[in-house]
């Protein structure tokens, strides 16, 4: 199956991209899928603790099975507003 | 109104947009971008369908938790300069109490739930840092 993954802020700079597509067996939960791309990038490994995880723009928990498809936002902590 | 938005925030039509006959007080909150160690402008990075998605339920949830009338949430994309308006949070309440209360609620929300993030920019390129 196919995963979208959308990187923003401090994770798009370490990664150098936007986002990419993951190609992983059927059954792969997010936590995989978070270890797999850390693996693959180790300079996130020291944001694994702050990092917020959104599956089809919902938050998700890190035991979520995914689905072909699907798309998977890793989020670095949020800062919006001002003041 | 709940909107993520490149322009320019239409003050006016934002308070328009929560204005109704049975409503007795408005209250408009502004986050302007402030001027710090040469700092000239912020930007803002938006995953804009989950912040759409998270701002109309954070609206309906202030709507409940306040009784407001109405409420609307407007936020800035990309580059505000220093002096500018980065959110508008108008709450309509029958009463001020509520209306005031809602504000700075639904303000502390945004910056904890909302996927926004914002890096400063600088007079200088080397100076560029990300701003929480």
């Amino acid at each position: 199956m196919q995963i979208q993954v959308r990187l923003f802020a401090t994770y798009r700079e370490i990664v150098g991209s936007r986002g990419f597509t993951w190609s992983s067996r059927d059954g792969l939960s997010l936590r995989e899928l978070v270890d797999g791309v850390v693996a693959k990038y180790p300079r996130l490994a020291g944001h694994r603790d702050t990092m917020l995880l959104a599956v089809n723009h919902d938050l998700a928990a890190s035991d979520r099975i995914l689905q072909d498809g699907d798309e998977v936002a890793l989020l670095p902590p949020v800062s919006g507003g001002a003041g | 109104m709940i909107e993520v938005r490149r322009a320019r925030i239409d003050l006016e039509a934002v308070v328009d947009s929560v204005r109704r006959d049975d409503a007795g007080a408005i209250v408009l909150f502004l986050g302007t971008v402030r001027s710090d160690e040469r700092v000239k402008a912020l930007d803002y990075e938006v995953y804009r369908p989950m912040a759409i998605k998270s701002l109309t339920a954070l609206g309906e949830r202030a709507k409940d938790k306040f009784g407001l009338t109405d409420l609307s949430i407007v936020h800035r994309l990309g580059r505000v300069p220093v002096g500018g308006d980065s959110v508008a949070i108008a709450c309509a309440a029958v009463h001020r109490a509520e209306a005031f209360a809602a504000c700075a609620w639904v303000m502390d929300e945004v910056k904890r739930i909302v996927p926004i993030w914002k890096t400063e920019i600088a007079d200088r390129p080397d100076r560029i840092r990300r701003r929480r």
